[in-house]
């Protein structure tokens, strides 16, 4: 009895059983083209692989002020704030002004959300261990999953590993599964990096001065 | 002295483009040439410190005419550059700088800068970072 008691008192007092505090302003790796992380091009399906080599540069949503989506505000050059709470996690990104939250409270996803598919998806969590595991479906195939031009189709289904490696360090693995542009799912890993005790999120508005809409140009020849 | 000033000077640019702010907002191949290098020196006549990305406008002026052509360049966006240290005041209306860069696609006085460099051969704040996208291949 003393020993269970005692037994306890030591793990709530060293937060043992408890999940690690991810709160803080965290760097992304800039990965602007995955293929390049992954040391080749994803393992597309013939209509993958007819997208990626038609994909226009032109149409890149984030170049229109569109929402980044959950793949690539993990590999922008912007930082985020993760917020954490035993219910939820939220990541508030600088890019594009944008968060996504990770319900941890045991709930679904939406029974609906293929059919109502947001720019961020939805994404539910829970913990193993020291790693935090989010479920993204419901992804709006609009957005792209990085800079290059690698797109998705509506099935994509991200599946998300942060572990805290010391105080200063999260290891990021990221899964993409999507039947429709890829024959298997295929993971890259990157690092975020604690910023200073002075960074801050800051505001970005795609808007304020957005000239390049009207310089962008088509890769295709035939246009 | 002029060999040394040129290895600087392609020294600084390896360091800036290496450790750049990079482009996310949008491919770089979508809107500009890494196969069309630009190098211009002149005076700058605005600086816009805004997002997505920061612009300055440099007034060049054509040796054999006489002719002057004001090029909008664009750098990276505004909140990295701020944690890096720069300033709005880093680069103001009056300087004379030298701007290393890839024009714009469709032919208009638009260029991307890669390095800043001012007389006394500080760097200023630019950055961009090719993506390998299907307009670089």
């Amino acid at each position: 009895m003393v020993t269970a008691s005692l037994a306890l008192f030591f793990a709530l007092q060293t937060g043992v059983g408890s999940p690690p505090d991810l709160n803080g302003f965290w760097s992304n790796q800039y990965t602007p083209n995955l293929a390049q992380a992954l040391g080749h091009e994803p393992p597309y399906t013939p209509y993958g692989l007819e997208r990626w080599k038609n994909v226009d540069t032109k149409d890149d949503p984030t170049g229109k002020c569109l929402p980044v989506g959950p793949s690539r505000a993990f590999t922008a050059p912007f930082p985020f704030q993760a917020v954490q709470s035993p219910k939820m996690m939220a990541f508030l990104f600088e890019y594009q002004t944008i968060y996504r939250m990770v319900y941890l409270d045991g709930r679904p996803h939406p029974a609906d959300i293929m059919d109502y598919p947001e720019f961020m998806g939805h994404s539910i969590g829970h913990w193993e261990d020291d790693t935090l595991v989010i479920d993204t479906i419901g992804i709006h195939e609009r957005s792209w999953l990085d800079t290059a031009g690698h797109e998705h189709s509506g099935q994509l289904h991200l599946i998300e590993r942060i572990q805290k490696i010391d105080d200063n360090h999260l290891k990021y693995t990221v899964t993409y599964d999507d039947p429709v542009f890829f024959t298997e799912p295929w993971s890259i890993t990157r690092t975020f990096t604690r910023g200073k005790s002075t960074d801050r999120v800051m505001t970005y508005s795609c808007e304020e001065n957005n000239k390049d809409v009207e310089h962008l140009q088509s890769n295709k020849k035939s246009q | 002295m002029r060999r040394h000033l040129l290895a600087a000077t392609g020294l600084c640019f390896t360091v800036l483009i290496a450790a750049a702010p990079a482009i996310a907002h949008h491919s770089f191949a979508a809107e500009y040439d890494r196969t069309k290098p630009i190098k211009f020196s002149g005076k700058v006549t605005k600086v816009e410190w805004m997002n997505p990305h920061i612009y300055f406008y440099v007034d060049v002026k054509d040796e054999a005419t006489g002719k002057i052509t004001n090029w909008a360049c664009e750098g990276a966006a505004p909140n990295g550059l701020y944690r890096n240290g720069w300033r709005k005041e880093s680069l103001k209306a009056g300087d004379t700088v030298s701007v290393d860069g890839w024009r714009a696609k469709d032919g208009s006085n638009l260029m991307n800068a890669g390095s800043v460099i001012l007389p006394d051969g500080r760097k200023v704040f630019a950055g961009s970072a090719d993506d390998g996208g299907p307009a670089a291949r």
